[in-house]
């Protein structure tokens, strides 16, 4: 597409709006607030239904006042038509408000202009209010497989001087065009909506209504159409009382959909941009200029993807001085012509498109430069391959056990999850997923960031076979398990175990976890097989060519059987039984610990997320009537798990299994809590004291506020962890973390009761053996503006550098910083077996800690505070970062 | 206070709540020598004869025993101008014609056009007494002279009261729960509340003096973001701790010893900025309380970090309302163009109270820059959440409370006219305690009334005792001013004003003839 070519397509836009004359440029009537977003795809075409879970999730993230879905890729005989016709054809889903413009809409819009192959009207339930969650009657929706007539196509590029396009890019903006115009007639135009185009593009569908997004699939009974394709939005509308599906999310493009969390701050400046290339939204919501930018970006200027996202989400700061000069020179140019349409404020998309001449679709999450909004990305490998993409890590969970319920070869634990850094030169804030046939015509997938590089994944291939029966054979894994029970070690059963997962098949494995749980049943066992199962569970080793979140699955479900055994309040259990199982059925049944009961577990499945009857609220109420000991498992996004129980907790424990929720922790004083697995956003915010121990990665905003703490986190930190800190947190992140660590830190002096954090920036293979990340920390802003505590950073590289510091500076560790933080590591070690020794190592020599480690504290700037006396560390090889 | 349901450990922090008497008592100015509207010159034709002090009620002459001089007279007891027809007027009755009155030059400088030198004063007298200021001294106090907001905005009160009702058949509460959501309701006996100032940004004495004259007349006070001081337990019952953007002294126990808590978004001074405590401020308590550095500025975020969206702000409610299953929320917020959408929102999200404060108050340490030039005008912006809540059809699920620069009874009666259901005040209370609104208030020991200081020499001027009977008095002469209102009006309850802009007019768009008394 060159200059040339975009000119005549502006101008072919322009006389199309002449003619439309619409009255405003903006539309924005209704408000968006905030919501909810799930994504995911699939090499095999999957049932709707599995998008109802994810969505059910998200319930907390929306209000009922809207919701919408998106489907690409089906199976032709589902819809009725042939392959050739799903391929070739656009699929046009138009949204009757009114059945009556029908006839009208369609005589003017429709057979004019297109062959129309099929038209179905699509089926629903009789009786909508009926379904839960709607809140008005969603609309009739017919769908049309249409090709432009080959005369009014010629028509069309012979009027607009469309030669030197391709017959296909003609018919794709005819058909867009056509749509302007209908909408704007049936829609946009003053007076009643009646009718709107939901969707219009090849091999993909748009349903949205008033209500929550999951009714859709029982509304219009769609919960066994499959797709490769689905993603789902939950809306949080808040101005206006009469809601349209208009206004609800996806919003479509050719051959796309789009669905948006967060907030525009420049609307008006974006429309403005739009208005000025001749592109006026039509629907009421600030979202719609999104994927007008996306369409424009595509389809009129061509760009390949990697331009796309740079125009929407532009590198900046530091993150751009590192990006290489060609890149640089490249930005610069799109910046400067696109920087007015790109949105600006929290915003986090998900874009599934289809690309009908390479029968392939894509599904990819972009976040802002900020990373204002939640965003979790997951992959799921093996013979069927799925990619994921939401707001939450539970959301996530909840899809793959949807799927694995019916079909066996997708494990419920993906391989990797992780989090995009925002405009960034590491990842450049956005990951895409690529299903496209194979020579054979099998589906394949791939993940690669904005700039193509794969995401690396496990190296482990062999997959369980999770639908056959375990084949019981070794013997000996009974007897030497048996032998650690009589000992009531678990710490042994876990050496065993995982010394010799290498070499064990996966029935193996699984006979090891029956043989560890049916002990357990026993009061005197349960504790040690929950040890045990937990220690496999938490730590890293070497499963050999086995898949490692097949294991993992393996031994959640085992540890979840487990708790499900337990004795709960109205069963006859044997007195001598220390811990008492809850759920949400027997949730009534609450009492006081009798003598011997220690430990409360509570199954969080059922419970609510929040409010009066979560699962939190339950915790509280055991420890208001006296326990001490809590387990909490088969959570699904719970949320405050630990908070509320007040002041001076100590000795207090709660075990958290599974994928818990936001807000974790938060305002602890005294007691232990430690998570087996992954942390969601908001954990440990305000914490006074107390231990928090999490094994793996802990997402937005971790311990703002923070007051106190000893916190170990095996993995990685989201955004902005451990701003506005005061008192003495003292921190252990093994991980890195993606930016603004640290901020406004105002935590004292490190060697008087004062906090500090410590940066391992490492990860582990496959084998559990410890390597440094390329960088401790990719991001900038580290210790903003700190007034107090220290950082101290595993750099022996010296890879972070002045310019990622602002306001604060450089020291050299002294042997009494040293002596301050082993402890620390020292803990770190037994909680995650990550050795001192080891990290101390750098290529296979041990160095002394002054070479290891780096120290990152404040520099009293005279601008922020009063002279005060010279700080107490002695400074060499000082450093000052100037600031901005 | 419902306390069934709290942590044992939380229940220890309790301690028995006080009990303060809603009772009037005489407080006059600290000082002897305090800032008077008139003042007595005396001229060397003074023969002593103590003609003067005979006759003046107030007893602003002042002769000792065995002295050749008059001592330096009690100008702020004298009324002015006005005793000039009372047959006592010492200027003329003095046989030397030594007096002369005058007004004193101070007027030109004290206060600005919001706060007037009169309506300094005129709130000093309230303080004093507890009852509005006497016509005879002169004070116009129920506006100010910004040419502005307030200013520019009239009562339209009828010749004479619809009903005849008197003053105790009026009622002036304001209840504050008309969610039903099961959490306890909360009834005011004022339609106002005291405003969040942070222990650091003034002194123990003043928190603690607005503490117990919110006891005294059941309504509530707010700690600020400062954290919350040990010597406020006793006032729990009646204190509102602040859950803000820098999360200082945010614990759970102070979350769940109280029964309203009010997260603060923004201040209506300074939009778009965080709060702000100095590095002169930050004291050794003040860090302490705190847990920060001392003599270290401390900069709240703008935003809450990890609040960017609306079911952000519905996560951060539910956690608070987890905390403490009986406390009210409160959301503070300042006034952009699409107040009104910020608004319901929060009631969306689950607010008790929707807290809009708006550009005329001052956070002492609002930067210039800022203070009242951004965002939505008070007045404009009670009417539109007023009136779009209204067409949702929420209004009466929410509490809305207006705030910033609400200087006496009249401004309160306004806001309410204009929409809100009550009101949260600020400066006027610091005003009771003798401030002189120089503007000062962000340097620690520049307070010169050591009202807006940690320092603990310039905070020792003013008692707990005296401090909490200023406010009192203030309190006590408002109500009887709005009560006033209200019976001119034939209203038995004050939210039978909420709403009632037919009864306001505004100077720069009606040219109705103000009714007099």
């Amino acid at each position: 597409m060159n200059g040339e070519m975009i000119e005549r397509l502006l101008l072919s836009r322009r006389r199309l709006i002449k003619e439309l004359q619409p009255h405003t440029t903006e539309r924005k009537l209704e408000e968006e607030g905030g919501c909810g977003v799930v994504g995911f795809c699939c090499t095999e075409p999957v049932p709707a239904k599995h998008i109802y879970e994810p969505s059910m999730q998200m319930h907390n993230r929306g209000n009922g006042k809207g919701g919408g879905i998106a489907a690409l890729g089906f199976i032709p005989a589902q819809l009725g038509v042939s392959r050739e016709v799903l391929d070739d054809n656009y699929m046009l889903h138009i949204a009757f408000l009114d059945l009556g413009v029908r006839q009208t809409l369609q005589n003017k819009y429709i057979s004019p202009h297109f062959n129309v192959v099929v038209s179905q009207k699509l089926e629903t339930l009789d009786d909508w209010t009926t379904v839960d969650g709607l809140e008005a009657k969603p609309p009739d929706v017919y769908r049309y497989f249409v090709r432009v007539k080959p005369e009014v196509l010629d028509a069309f590029i012979a009027k607009n001087n469309f030669s030197g396009f391709t017959k296909s890019q003609a018919e794709a903006e005819f058909v867009n065009q056509n749509s302007i115009r209908l909408n704007q007639e049936f829609y946009a135009s003053l007076g009643e909506q009646k009718a709107f185009v939901m969707s219009e593009g090849k091999n993909i569908m748009i349903l949205k209504v008033v209500g929550y997004a999951e009714a859709i699939t029982k509304y219009y009974k769609i919960e066994d159409l499959c797709a490769h394709v689905w993603i789902a939005h939950q809306r949080f509308p808040t101005k206006g009382r009469v809601w349209h599906p208009g206004g609800a999310h996806p919003f479509g493009g050719i051959n796309t959909a789009l669905v948006h969390n967060g907030d525009f701050a420049n609307y008006h400046s974006v429309c403005e941009y739009l208005a000025e290339r001749h592109i006026y939204p039509q629907f009421l919501t600030d979202t719609e200029v999104s994927i007008l930018m996306f369409d424009l970006l595509e389809r009129t200027y061509h760009y390949p993807l990697e331009y796309i996202i740079e125009a929407l989400a532009p590198t900046s700061e530091l993150d751009f001085d590192r990006l290489p000069k060609d890149k640089q020179f490249l930005y610069r140019a799109i910046q400067a012509a696109h920087i007015h349409g790109s949105p600006d404020g929290p915003w986090f998309f998900i874009i599934a498109r289809s690309i009908p001449e390479e029968k392939a679709f894509q599904l990819m999450g972009i976040t802002d430069t900020a990373m204002l909004r939640p965003q979790v990305f997951a992959f799921c490998d093996g013979e069927v391959q799925v990619g994921l993409i939401a707001s939450e890590k539970q959301a996530i969970d909840a899809t793959l056990l949807s799927l694995h319920k019916d079909d066996k070869r997708i494990c419920p634990v993906a391989e990797r999850y992780w989090n995009a850094r925002g405009g960034s030169h590491t990842d450049g804030g956005a990951f895409i997923f690529d299903l496209k046939p194979d020579a054979s015509g099998k589906m394949q997938m791939r993940c690669s960031d904005k700039f193509g590089m794969a995401v690396p994944m496990p190296s482990g291939i062999d997959a369980c076979d999770f639908s056959a029966n375990i084949k019981v054979g070794n013997g000996n894994i009974k007897n030497s398990i048996q032998q650690c029970f009589e000992k009531k070690t678990a710490a042994d059963i876990f050496e065993y175990v995982s010394k010799n997962v290498q070499q064990w098949s996966f029935d193996d494995i699984r006979t090891a976890c029956g043989v560890i749980t049916e002990p357990a049943k026993e009061p005197r066992n349960t504790t040690t097989a929950i040890k045990a199962l937990t220690l496999l569970n938490d730590r890293r080793y070497s499963t050999g060519s086995k898949k490692r979140n097949h294991v993992i699955y393996i031994l959640r479900n085992a540890l979840s059987r487990l708790f499900r055994n337990i004795p709960k309040f109205d069963s006859e259990g044997s007195s001598d039984n220390a811990y008492r199982l809850i759920d949400f059925d027997t949730r009534g049944l609450l009492r006081a610990p009798h003598a011997g009961e220690t430990t409360l577990v509570i199954n969080a499945n059922g419970f609510t997320p929040e409010g009066d009857k979560c699962d939190a609220a339950l915790l509280m109420d055991g420890y208001l009537n006296g326990w001490r000991h809590f387990i909490c498992f088969n959570c699904i996004g719970q949320r405050f798990i630990g908070c509320g129980l007040g002041p001076e907790t100590d000795g207090v424990t709660i075990d958290v299994y599974d994928s818990s929720g936001d807000y974790l922790g938060s305002g602890i004083d005294g007691l232990m809590i430690t998570v087996h697995g992954n942390a969601q956003d908001q954990v440990g915010q305000i914490i006074k004291r107390g231990n928090l121990a999490i094994h793996g990665d802990v997402g937005q905003t971790f311990m703002y506020g923070a007051k106190g703490g000893s916190v170990y986190v095996m993995g990685n930190a989201a955004g902005r962890p451990l701003i506005n800190s005061v008192g003495k947190p003292r921190v252990v992140i093994n991980g890195t973390c993606l930016d603004f660590l640290g901020e406004s830190f105002m935590a004292g002096d490190v060697f008087n009761g004062g906090g500090f954090v410590i940066l391992n920036g490492v990860t582990f293979d496959d084998d559990g053996r410890m390597i440094p990340l390329r960088e401790p920390y990719p991001g900038s802003n580290l210790f903003s503006l700190a007034s107090g505590g220290a950082i101290y950073i595993r750099d022996p590289q010296q890879s972070v550098i002045w310019q990622q510091l602002n306001g604060c500076g450089f020291y050299r560790m002294t042997d009494e910083d040293w002596d301050l933080i082993l402890p620390y590591l020292e803990e770190n070690e037994r909680l995650f077996g990550v050795k001192v020794d080891e990290l101390l190592t750098v290529n296979g020599k041990q160095l002394t800690p002054a070479e290891v480690y780096r120290k990152v504290a404040p520099v009293k700037i005279t601008a922020l505070g009063k002279k005060t006396e010279a700080p107490t560390t002695e400074v060499e090889e000082l450093t000052i970062s100037t600031g901005e | 206070m419902v306390k069934e349901n709290l942590p044992d450990n939380t229940l220890k922090t309790l301690v028995p709540q006080a009990e303060v008497p809603r009772v009037v008592k005489p407080a006059p100015p600290r000082y002897r020598n305090e800032i008077a509207k008139y003042i007595i010159r005396r001229s060397d034709n003074c023969r002593l004869c103590g003609k003067c002090v005979e006759v003046c009620p107030q007893g602003v002459h002042v002769l000792k025993e065995g002295y050749k001089y008059f001592a330096a007279p009690h100008q702020h007891v004298c009324i002015g101008p006005s005793c000039q027809v009372t047959g006592h007027y010492c200027v003329d009755l003095c046989p030397q014609k030594a007096l002369r009155m005058v007004e004193n030059p101070m007027m030109k400088l004290l206060g600005d056009y919001r706060w007037t030198a009169d309506m300094i004063l005129a709130t000093w007298k309230m303080a004093e007494t507890g009852e509005p200021p006497p016509p005879e001294y002169g004070y116009e106090y129920e506006c100010g002279n910004s040419g502005g907001g307030f200013d520019r905005i009239r009562f339209k009160f009828p010749d004479k009261p619809p009903v005849e009702l008197s003053a105790d058949e009026i009622d002036t509460s304001l209840e504050l729960n008309r969610r039903n959501d099961g959490r306890p309701p909360i009834r005011i006996d004022v339609p106002w509340y005291g405003g969040g100032m942070s222990f650091g940004s003034v002194s123990n004495v003043t928190q603690l003096s607005k503490a117990r004259a919110a006891v005294a007349f059941n309504t509530f006070t707010c700690t600020g973001e400062g954290g919350y001081m040990e010597r406020l337990r006793p006032y729990d019952d009646h204190t509102i701790t602040q859950v803000a953007t820098g999360l200082f002294g945010v614990r759970e126990e102070t979350i769940q010893r109280v029964r309203i808590v009010e997260f603060k978004y923004a201040q209506g001074a300074k939009p778009g900025l965080g709060g702000h405590l100095l590095a002169d401020k930050v004291t050794s308590a003040v860090a302490k309380m705190r847990e920060t550095v001392m003599g270290i500025s401390l900069f709240s975020p703008f935003p809450f970090h990890s609040v960017y969206s609306i079911e952000d702000h519905k996560k951060h409610m539910d956690w608070i309302k987890h905390i403490n299953r009986r406390a009210l929320v409160s959301a503070k917020v300042s006034t952009p163009i699409d107040v009104d959408m910020v608004a319901v929102g929060i009631y969306s999200a689950g607010a008790h109270i929707v807290h809009m404060d708006g550009g005329y108050g001052g956070t002492g340490a609002a930067p210039d820059i800022a203070k009242k030039n951004i965002a939505m005008p008070i007045e404009y912006a009670i009417v539109k959440v007023h009136d779009f809540l209204t067409r949702e059809g929420v209004r009466d699920k929410v509490t809305l409370i207006a705030s910033g620069g609400l200087r006496n009874a009249h401004d309160i009666a306004k806001a309410i006219a204009l929409g809100a259901d009550g009101v949260v005040v600020g400066t006027a209370e610091l005003v009771a305690l003798g401030c002189v609104r120089c503007s000062r208030c962000e340097s620690g020991r520049g307070c010169p009334r050591g009202i807006a200081t940690t320092d603990a020499e310039l905070a020792e001027q003013i008692s707990v005792e005296w401090g909490s009977q200023r406010i009192i008095n203030l309190y006590s002469a408002w109500r009887k001013d709005l009560v006033d209102i209200l019976r001119r009006f034939g209203m038995r309850n004050v939210s039978g004003l909420r709403g009632r802009t037919d009864l306001l007019m505004h100077l720069d768009y009606n040219n109705d003839v103000e009714h007099k008394k």
